[in-house]
């Protein structure tokens, strides 16, 4: 499964709810996105790496009857690892971390990142009072999990086993503009 | 927790900074703790309206906020003056270019009456970093200012959608130096 086919599988999961977020962390998670599927409700970071968990979390808490999906990286979330602490602690039910493992930082140039010498992002999560947290592998176990993320309370974190794949377009490069259309389209 | 300062007195400027917030519309405070603003957080169980959420990092701090903005909440971050080392790469790619709007309240140390020489780098280079950013601030001059200069900082940034600090110096906020002070 690459990360682009995992993409693919969740924007159709969303089907033509156009209410939903979907905070992308920048890069290549950004960048399939809006590969997959631009919308109004997709927000793409340019920058503030390891972040989008954290925005996430303030969307959720400031917007309980959202379901906020959250599109991080390995790398990006192993930076902001103290994210994980704060939604185990706040605990917002509307949380959806979704986490594109691919073991590098396939941004930069395919470093590897902890995760490909055993760092376990699931379970770190459910160290950190995240119940609902799960690694997947497969494209029928990642549409299961997202699947139930609609039927059962969070906070989710359903950390996906990726392949890398070279992204093909780029979103918006206006921030601005994103920004609005994203509010608007939530409101 | 004794600090030495009354309820009385020792605590209006806090009082001053929560009633700001609120009167500009504030209703969460995310933040990361030092001494000082513990006071803050105390005065806030007055203000049922505005919620807390304590980060782990003050970059974390502002992604939340950032995130709360978003979903049309008036945010505020409080913070050291040490953790604005912390957040510069999440306001400079986050908070600044998508023009993220929120009131930044820095409780100094570095500034006149500090002990701890650790802190002063940090604290003499707060001003010109935001200067550098483009971030606007202003330094409470007194428990008496307190509420209209937090209130029309935060008010400004949320009309104008360009985040504000308002700097809160230890002569403000540490009982030994307000002491010293007026001695």
């Amino acid at each position: 499964m690459t990360r682009l086919d995992a993409t693919r599988l969740l924007v159709r999961s969303l089907g033509e709810d156009a209410k939903t977020p979907v905070i992308a962390s920048l890069g290549h998670p950004a960048y399939d996105l809006f590969a997959a599927g631009d919308r109004p409700a997709n927000f793409y970071t340019w920058g503030s790496m390891g972040l989008a968990s954290s925005m996430g979390l303030g969307l959720a808490m400031a917007r309980p009857d959202l379901r906020v999906v959250i599109l991080d990286g390995d790398g990006s979330l192993l930076m902001n690892l103290g994210s994980l602490a704060t939604i185990g602690w706040t605990r917002p039910k509307n949380l959806v971390l979704i986490v594109w493992d691919n073991q590098s930082y396939a941004t930069t140039g395919g470093q590897d990142t902890a995760t490909a010498h055993g760092a376990d992002l699931a379970a770190a999560a459910a160290a950190m009072g995240i119940q609902q947290s799960v690694t997947v592998r497969t494209p029928a176990d990642f549409e299961a999990a997202v699947a139930r993320t609609t039927a059962m309370a969070g906070p989710w974190v359903i950390v996906a086993k990726v392949e890398e794949s070279p992204p093909a377009s780029k979103p918006p490069l206006d921030c601005v503009l994103i920004k609005h259309r994203f509010m608007a389209a939530i409101m | 927790m004794t600090t030495g300062q009354s309820r009385a007195d020792g605590v209006a400027w806090a009082a001053g900074v929560c009633a700001g917030l609120a009167a500009a519309g504030v209703t969460h405070v995310v933040y990361v703790p030092d001494n000082p603003l513990s006071h803050v957080l105390s005065e806030l169980e007055k203000y049922p309206r505005i919620r807390t959420t304590l980060a782990t990092r003050e970059e974390e701090a502002f992604g939340i906020a950032a995130g709360l903005y978003l979903g049309g909440v008036q945010p505020a971050v409080m913070l050291q003056s040490s953790g604005l080392g912390n957040s510069l790469n999440a306001l400079t790619s986050l908070v600044l270019p998508y023009q993220v709007p929120m009131l930044i309240l820095i409780s100094m140390r570095g500034d006149a009456g500090e002990w701890n020489s650790a802190q002063v780098p940090m604290g003499k280079a707060v001003a010109p970093i935001l200067d550098a950013m483009g971030i606007p601030h202003t330094t409470v001059s007194s428990a008496e200012a307190t509420a209209a200069t937090v209130e029309l900082m935060a008010r400004t940034a949320f009309e104008t959608r360009l985040s504000g600090a308002c700097l809160l110096p230890r002569r403000l906020t540490a009982p030994s130096v307000q002491a010293q002070a007026h001695a």
